[in-house]
């Protein structure tokens, strides 16, 4: 049973299996450790996994967290912060993750060069041109095996 | 007038919707940055992510969750001792899923996977390989012989080891300086003094020092090669193993790792780190919640009930951050394990 006090200082009960809510969370990472295992398109299963994840925050949420038997302020409280949170990524994705330039860094030289990402541009790859760079990434101490 | 919950009810939910802006804020740049660093670091192999951990790590969490609200319940049924059970059952299991954390924490300092540590491509593995053994054969020398171990300092240590074989001859001059002095006090004399420490040392440690000059022969031969651009990172990992296999300074050497280039490594080591210390950190401040209750022992009593529920509601929340951090650091980065290269 759920127990939830009101400001009155009333006592709502509701019934809550917990053990099979702990037994459907268990079933979830197990799936989630299974989706890990079998081979699948790379896109798909992480949807997949990422829904079974949605699905443990729900049962989380709703029964261990009780917001299912909470008012109306549970959605006053969490929506603001809810989409105040989606902020940073959404600032972020434009310039880091969307682009559709390519930033001149010594991990994307590196990432052509062995053929993970296509060198359309035609940009000079030899590791000469891209060692002195890769230096000042590294903090490391430049031209020392560079003569 | 008013929410229907109580004060500290309201103010721990309050204290939750910041902590769900902070972690999202951490989740979300990870997974942005995921998705826009191409070769990001999947193999579970280079990255020493263990999938077991995590998954054992992720039932630990929700048993421990399950026994919170057994805990909250029996506090409503007046059943303290319940509840008390089932608080020690939670905080065992924070304390199994900090161990089970340190162990993979281990498993990544030991392999130098760490932000600012790891070398994204092969001119920067190679570089730290050149610079891992000069700190080795530093190390060595500077216990070898007493001194602080500045940079200016070991480099007067190498040229005086390297002279090894007049080490005698120059502890006798020095000897003799200092008794020249009269024992007058000055700066002088607490340098002469100093270079008699050094050659007695070099002195008494000969067959140890004559290793040393061996190993620091090979390693500025690394050096100066890798620097003429003569070594390939195989070659490089070959040179490396040969110092290693050597009885001479084995023990010194081991602690040099091989090259291993993982791109974009550092930032995957930073986004893990950040994540998973910062959950840790809240893992910890849920215990010291649950050990303030456990304290009362036999005296655990009603008034505690409010307690109970609000660390009941930050672990659930702790519990939550976790629930996603597994799937997203464990199991979607390791569809690529196995592939070639990085």
């Amino acid at each position: 049973m759920a127990y939830q006090e009101t400001a009155e200082g009333h006592h709502e009960h509701h019934h809550v299996n917990y053990w099979l809510i702990f037994i459907a969370l268990c079933i979830c990472t197990a799936i989630s450790v299974v989706f890990d295992v079998v081979q699948l398109d790379r896109r798909l299963i992480a949807v997949l996994v990422l829904a079974v994840a949605v699905a443990k925050a729900q049962f989380v949420m709703r029964y261990f967290m009780h917001l299912k038997f909470e008012g109306a302020w549970k959605y006053v409280l969490l929506l603001p912060t809810a989409i105040l949170a989606c902020g940073l990524p959404l600032a972020l994705a434009p310039d880091i993750g969307l682009h559709y330039y390519r930033t001149d860094v010594p991990q994307y030289r590196t990432a052509m060069r062995e053929g993970i990402i296509p060198n359309e541009g035609g940009a000079p790859l030899e590791p000469e041109a891209g060692h002195a760079d890769d230096h000042n990434h590294a903090g490391g101490d430049e031209g020392s095996h560079q003569e | 007038m008013g929410l229907p919950i109580p004060n500290s009810k309201l103010g721990m939910w309050l204290f939750l919707g910041t902590e769900i802006m902070f972690f999202t804020a951490f989740i979300g740049t990870y997974i942005v940055l995921y998705f826009g660093s191409p070769g990001w670091p999947t193999d579970t192999h280079v990255t020493h992510i263990s999938i077991i951990a995590g998954g054992v790590n992720t039932f630990v969490l929700i048993f421990s969750s399950y026994m919170v609200v057994v805990a909250h319940e029996a506090m409503a049924l007046r059943n303290f001792d319940k509840a008390y059970k089932a608080l020690l059952v939670t905080f065992a299991c924070a304390f199994v899923f900090l161990g089970i954390k340190s162990y993979e924490y281990y498993g990544k300092f030991s392999h130098n996977i760490l932000p600012g540590q790891i070398a994204e491509n092969d001119e920067q593995a190679i570089d730290k390989v050149v610079q891992e053994s000069e700190a080795a054969s530093d190390e060595w020398l500077n216990d070898l012989v007493p001194g602080d171990g500045s940079p200016e300092r070991i480099h007067i240590k190498q040229l005086a080891a390297r002279n090894v074989a007049g080490a005698e001859s120059e502890l006798t001059q020095v000897t003799q300086q200092l008794k020249d002095m009269d024992g007058a006090s000055s700066e002088r004399q607490a340098e002469l003094q100093q270079r008699e420490a050094m050659w007695q040392a070099i002195v008494d440690n000969k067959a140890q020092i004559e290793n040393w000059v061996a190993l620091d022969a090979a390693v500025t031969k690394l050096r100066d090669d890798v620097s003429a651009n003569r070594l390939t990172m195989e070659q490089t990992d070959e040179r490396l193993t040969t110092l290693q296999a050597d009885e001479r300074f084995a023990s010194h050497m081991a602690a040099v790792h091989h090259p291993h280039p993982i791109l974009y490594g550092n930032l995957f080591a930073s986004m893990y780190f950040l994540m998973t210390g910062f959950h840790a950190v809240h893992v910890v401040v849920g215990m010291i919640l649950f050990a303030i209750v456990l304290s009362k022992g036999a005296r655990l009593s009603e008034e505690w009930t409010d307690w109970v529920e609000n660390s009941g509601l930050y672990w659930h929340f702790v519990d939550l951050v976790w629930i996603f951090l597994f799937p997203l650091i464990y199991i979607i980065p390791g569809f690529d394990r196995g592939t070639p290269g990085h």
